[in-house]
């Protein structure tokens, strides 16, 4: 008989941007931190974050990197691959056979390091998946794209790729939802951010009001800096407050269900996790029962995207949310 | 300054015999194509730099800052400084300055994305 594991716990090193920018820590004192303070052991790491040979990790890079995950005890669930198209800006993107090869580079890569699952992007046209899938097939490592805001389960680029999906009928290709697609608000502390930069209160309003409206992202972002432009806005704090349309979207957080039997990890996104283990815009009471309910024995890896507007150290967030997620999963 | 918005490095400011010689670091959470970042502009206290014969200098390579667009398949990594080397230009070492440098960044996953990163600092010449 199968025994039924439920959602794993972990962590992406995402989460962890600030100490990595800022050099507090080389990549094998980065994941002695995480294992120490009992963050794993599932993680993901972001290629073009944390190795400096991607998209082409040498034999030796990974026979190290392998001995440090020996070392601490961690397990590399997911590798999150990029998919570079427009590397000239404003001209052309690059071509189809570039693309492809550039995907197979970085599925190489992450396999040779011992990653189980690559996390890609809808970046990579549809039309392509064909050419790729049968490469992560032979090399043994599934594929994940990221449904990211603004997409999410109803998007049509979503739709598409599920088509592809029904048509491939493959195990190696699937889902991983990011939770910023279904925030309920907008965070406190994003809002308090753009607050400490300068914003005014009526241009928060306003941004409130905008974020909630149907749409999509990009044009309710120039919605909202025209408004704050005619009604004497700085530029700064325009740009502040309009971090909100390009990391979340206020899609029904019940809407992933439809996703879950294709899901092979989840990027748990946050901001804010308070004492009594609430996060503060996604309503992760909601969502997180539909993929323990669904059959999800994946990872969740938790997400602080709080560097892209705090100065703040990610672990104590990190220990809330994980936290949190074992609560309700319990519950 | 938040660490990902930060574009002058932590080696600062240094005069060598190639020209003045400024660290710049990456301001995203990842590691970028050279050609999808621009220096926009530069600035030393007060007046603007010409950059038309800049020397963009990272790990052991240099080429022309005008030839910066070009560099689709060389990696910043978003852990390293790149210098940006003023030939000819010259500062006393120990001398204070104010350096203001804008770098433009265009992620190659995110069609029409451009964002600004400018970033004031007052710098001792090494």
């Amino acid at each position: 008989m199968t025994q039924a594991t439920g959602p794993q716990i972990g962590v992406t090193l995402y989460s962890f941007t600030n100490e990595w920018l800022t050099r507090q820590f080389e990549l094998d004192g980065l994941l002695r931190e995480v294992a120490k303070r009992n963050l794993g052991p599932n993680i993901e790491i972001i290629g073009f974050q944390n190795f400096k040979e991607f998209p082409d990790v040498t034999d030796d890079f990974a026979a190290r990197f392998k001995d440090m995950i020996a070392e601490t005890g961690l397990n590399p669930v997911s590798c999150a691959i990029n998919s570079d198209r427009f590397l000239r800006p404003g001209q052309q993107p690059i071509d189809d056979a570039s693309l492809i090869e550039y995907h197979k580079r970085q599925l190489r890569s992450a396999k040779k390091m011992g990653f189980s699952l690559v996390r890609y992007q809808f970046a990579l046209p549809v039309e392509l998946l064909p050419e790729i899938a049968p490469y992560a097939e032979e090399l043994n490592i599934k594929m994940g794209v990221e449904v990211h805001a603004p997409m999410w389960a109803g998007h049509p680029a979503v739709k598409a790729y599920g088509e592809m999906y029904d048509r491939l009928n493959t195990p190696y290709l699937g889902w991983i939802p990011d939770f910023g697609g279904t925030a309920s608000r907008i965070p406190e502390s994003m809002l308090n951010a753009a607050r400490a930069a300068g914003a005014n209160e009526d241009l928060l309003d306003k941004l409130k009001v905008v974020w909630v409206e149907p749409g999509m992202s990009h044009e309710k972002a120039g919605r909202l800096r025209e408004w704050a432009l005619a009604n004497g806005h700085a530029p700064a704090h325009i740009q502040a407050a309009s971090l909100a349309f390009f990391i979340l979207s206020n899609n029904d957080p019940k809407s992933w269900a439809a996703l879950v039997d294709r899901t092979i990890h989840i990027h748990g996104k946050f901001y804010g996790v308070s004492e009594d283990l609430v996060e503060e815009a996604i309503e992760y009471d909601v969502i997180l029962p539909l993929f323990r309910d669904g059959g999800f024995t994946g990872t969740i890896v938790s997400e602080w995207e709080g560097h892209a507007y705090l100065g703040h150290n990610g672990f104590e967030q990190v220990a809330r949310h994980q936290a949190m997620c074992r609560k309700i999963l319990a519950s | 300054m938040l660490p990902v918005e930060r574009v002058i490095g932590e080696e600062g400011l240094r005069a060598t015999p190639n020209g003045l010689r400024l660290a710049m670091r990456l301001p995203w959470y990842r590691s970028l194509p050279f050609s999808t970042v621009e220096v926009g502009s530069l600035s030393i206290d007060g007046e603007a730099v010409d950059l038309a014969d800049a020397v963009i200098e990272y790990d052991g390579a240099s080429w022309p800052l005008a030839a910066n667009g070009e560099q689709v398949n060389s990696f910043w990594f978003v852990r390293d400084s790149a210098f940006l080397v003023l030939p000819g230009r010259d500062l006393p070492a120990g001398s204070s300055h104010e350096v203001a440098l804008n770098i433009f960044v265009s992620p190659p996953y995110i069609p029409g994305m451009k964002r600004t990163n400018p970033q004031t600092d007052t710098l001792i010449v090494a």
